[in-house]
């Protein structure tokens, strides 16, 4: 008997469990695994532990925004405008055929190469850039929420708009090759046996954690996500808090511009144009909520795992290209159903712990 | 919780487990060649009928296709083409995001020993072999363009020039701008300033954007988009203002394209359009996949070949000879004998 009521709850017990993503990830891998044997191949599991690491900087960025209760739709706008213009600090030689009409020729960049072009100082100065544009984007947007009362959604999106169209007329809609092999190397280079992205990126992770879950500043994060009037009473600076989170999410897409360019092999005005849905959906998958308050590093994690497995898995169906993006949506929604079911589970059983 | 806790970890160390089998097992050969034929999209009449003739062809040679749509994303086309070098393909054809985009995947596929063939967008350099088939944008553009121009000499008057670009973020869109540029500007007396008008390849955009281009320049006389796919929107914009009109009506706006589809043949057809540059798809989707079958035969993981599509601008004064030579007019005609 009660081993029956053990079974009984079991299933319930894993839905409502933390890890209950990253368990739905590997049961749908071992599933694929037994119908394609080279998903688990050392090979694919390269390709698809090197997906994760750009997206999830990503993510971990959009985590703290959605947290305090706002959206960065900015991101992706983010990565282009960085990574074009730490392109312009790096790259070894332009194209004049491409180039020589553009406004910055010969100011910032000519024929020889970008601003600090064969500096020992080049690489480090453009991640310097990129990380600091960034950050300032960040700003820019946080302000405007925090500040002046803006919608996210709106101030977001107009700063999407603004810094794509930034990223082209800057470039005019070139694309920045020669890029030094050093900074390369980040995106697709080892130290040792580890990749570097894995590095940079689990070192991010780990902060994103110990400010979330060790500092004070993580409690208003949170504070300020679940009832900012509150927070405000209780004298959280709810202002910085936001700004902040914003500056954090402007310096996270900056990371992933860097991981991206990297292994793209080129300053991009369009890097990134269609991953907004991916960076969101990773993180709403993982269980970060869209309503501000709730949100866990291992959350964005395991929603990165799952969306990469699955975008992974369906590439090694030999079915048409619509049948994939149908199937994509399928399963993204079988997940939501089931994120909305382990909401109201959790909270039935709050009611029922509050009747007894 | 504990139990929780408990499964967890029994998933993942069976995880662990069957990763280490998985990686000691290998796949059965088969005698079936695979082919991942990877696009970047196919917003556009030419890379359906592109992506129809490569697939159905190499199907029906007994050769198994994964098609993989990489939505204009130069990043997820780079991981689908490393997924399918993971799957050990014997080939690749690929439609890349942009030029440099090709370069580094090019670099993939060679690293993997791998022949890969680019379809119709080439690489911006050649430091890495491949097979590529490719038009000339930018002449085939200006070769319609210069038609158009000679049509609106006849007409003894200054012409308002305006151009629908496409997405800056596409070589081909470039290309086909430059070529509009030389063709006008070897004008300077007959075109005032073109007036740009950005698409970004997309109808809506295309529509409220040429309506407001129009709002502020009614006189525009002079018209190129630089896709055929777009002639709806134009029509859609032109008609209301009276200016959709045949050629030799003075309201005649001077139309020209560029692709080559059916609706660009039926529009030259009716005399709303000049002149429009074409593609020969069937020339080129034909040459990459016989090139890419040569060298999986041959054996050649890294082979290099640049194949030419010449292209050529269907002119109302050509037209009868030359268009059997038009994709667009060929598609139509199959359709009405089927």
């Amino acid at each position: 008997m009660k081993m029956y009521r053990i079974l009984l709850r079991w299933p319930e017990k894993v839905v409502l469990s933390d890890h209950f993503v990253l368990v739905l990830t590997a049961l749908y891998f071992l599933l694929i695994w037994a119908i394609y044997p080279h998903m688990a191949g050392h090979r694919n599991l390269a390709n698809l532990l090197s997906n994760v690491w750009p997206l999830l900087a990503l993510v971990i960025g959009q985590m703290f925004v959605l947290i305090v209760g706002g959206i960065d739709l900015s991101q992706t706008s983010i990565m282009a405008v960085t990574s074009v213009l730490g392109a312009m600090v790096m790259a070894m030689r332009f194209d004049p055929a491409k180039f020589q009409h553009n406004p910055l020729w010969g100011v910032i960049f000519s024929e020889q190469g970008g601003w600090l072009a064969g500096h020992s100082s080049a690489v480090p100065a453009a991640i310097f850039v990129m990380l600091a544009i960034g950050m300032g984007i960040g700003f820019l947007n946080g302000l405007a929420v925090a500040k002046l009362r803006m919608p996210p959604f709106m101030v977001t999106l107009v700063a999407m708009s603004f810094f794509s169209g930034l990223a082209i007329y800057l470039t005019r809609s070139e694309n920045i090759m020669h890029l030094p092999a050093s900074f390369i190397a980040i995106g697709k280079g080892a130290v040792g046996p580890i990749p570097s992205a894995l590095l940079i990126v689990v070192s991010l992770a780990a902060v994103a954690f110990v400010i979330l879950n060790r500092s004070v500043l993580g409690r208003w994060f949170y504070a300020v996500g679940q009832n900012i009037r509150t927070a405000s009473v209780s004298g959280i600076p709810t202002d910085r808090v936001v700004i902040l989170a914003y500056v954090f999410s402007g310096f996270c897409a900056g990371i992933g511009s860097i991981l991206y360019s990297a292994r793209l092999e080129a300053g991009r005005p369009t890097l990134g144009r269609n991953l907004l849905l991916d960076v969101i959906g990773a993180a709403v998958i993982g269980g970060i909520s869209l309503f501000g308050g709730k949100g866990k590093v291992l959350w964005a994690v395991y929603g990165v795992l799952f969306f990469v497995v699955l975008d992974n898995s369906l590439n090694k169906m030999p079915i048409e290209f619509y049948s994939i993006d149908i199937i994509k949506g399928c399963v993204i929604l079988m997940a939501a159903l089931l994120d909305a079911l382990r909401t109201r589970i959790a909270a039935n059983q709050v009611i029922a712990v509050g009747a007894a | 919780m504990e139990n929780a806790k408990r499964f967890i970890l029994f998933i993942l160390l069976g995880v662990v487990l069957l990763t280490y089998a998985g990686c000691s097992r290998k796949d059965k050969p088969s005698d079936q060649i695979t082919i991942c034929f990877a696009f970047q999209d196919l917003e556009t009449e030419y890379w359906v009928a592109a992506h129809k003739a490569i697939t159905e062809t190499l199907r029906a040679r007994n050769i198994r296709v994964l098609e993989r749509n990489a939505h204009q994303d130069a990043n997820r086309q780079l991981e689908q083409i490393r997924d399918a070098i993971a799957q050990d393909v014997d080939g690749i054809i690929m439609i890349p995001q942009d030029g440099e985009s090709a370069v580094t995947i090019i670099g993939e596929a060679n690293q993997a020993g791998i022949p890969i063939g680019v379809f119709n967008r080439p690489p911006a350099d050649r430091s890495k072999p491949a097979l590529v088939v490719v038009a000339d944008n930018e002449r085939i553009a200006e070769e319609a363009v210069a038609y158009m121009a000679e049509a609106a000499q006849k007409l003894n008057r200054k012409m308002t020039p305006l151009i629908l670009v496409g997405d800056l973020g596409d070589q081909n869109s470039i290309e086909r701008k430059n070529g509009f540029y030389k063709a006008i500007n070897a004008h300077p007396d007959l075109f005032k300033e073109p007036i740009e008008v950005p698409t970004k390849w997309d109808a809506v955009t295309t529509l409220a954007n040429l309506e407001a281009a129009l709002q502020v320049e009614p006189r525009v006389d002079f018209l190129f988009t630089s896709s055929d796919f777009l002639y709806p929107q134009v029509k859609a914009v032109l008609e209301p203002l009276g200016k959709w009109k045949p050629i030799g009506d003075p309201a005649h706006v001077i139309l020209g394209g560029l692709d080559g589809d059916s609706a660009a043949y039926t529009l030259m057809k009716e005399g709303y359009v000049d002149a429009t540059g074409v593609q020969d798809l069937f020339f080129e989707a034909d040459a990459i996949m016989e090139a890419l079958l040569d060298a999986i035969e041959k054996g050649q993981s890294t082979p290099e070949k640049w194949i030419q599509d010449p292209g050529f601008a269907l002119t109302q004064e050509n037209m009868a000879e030359r268009e059997m030579d038009m994709w667009g007019y060929r598609i139509l005609k199959a359709e009405a004998g089927s």
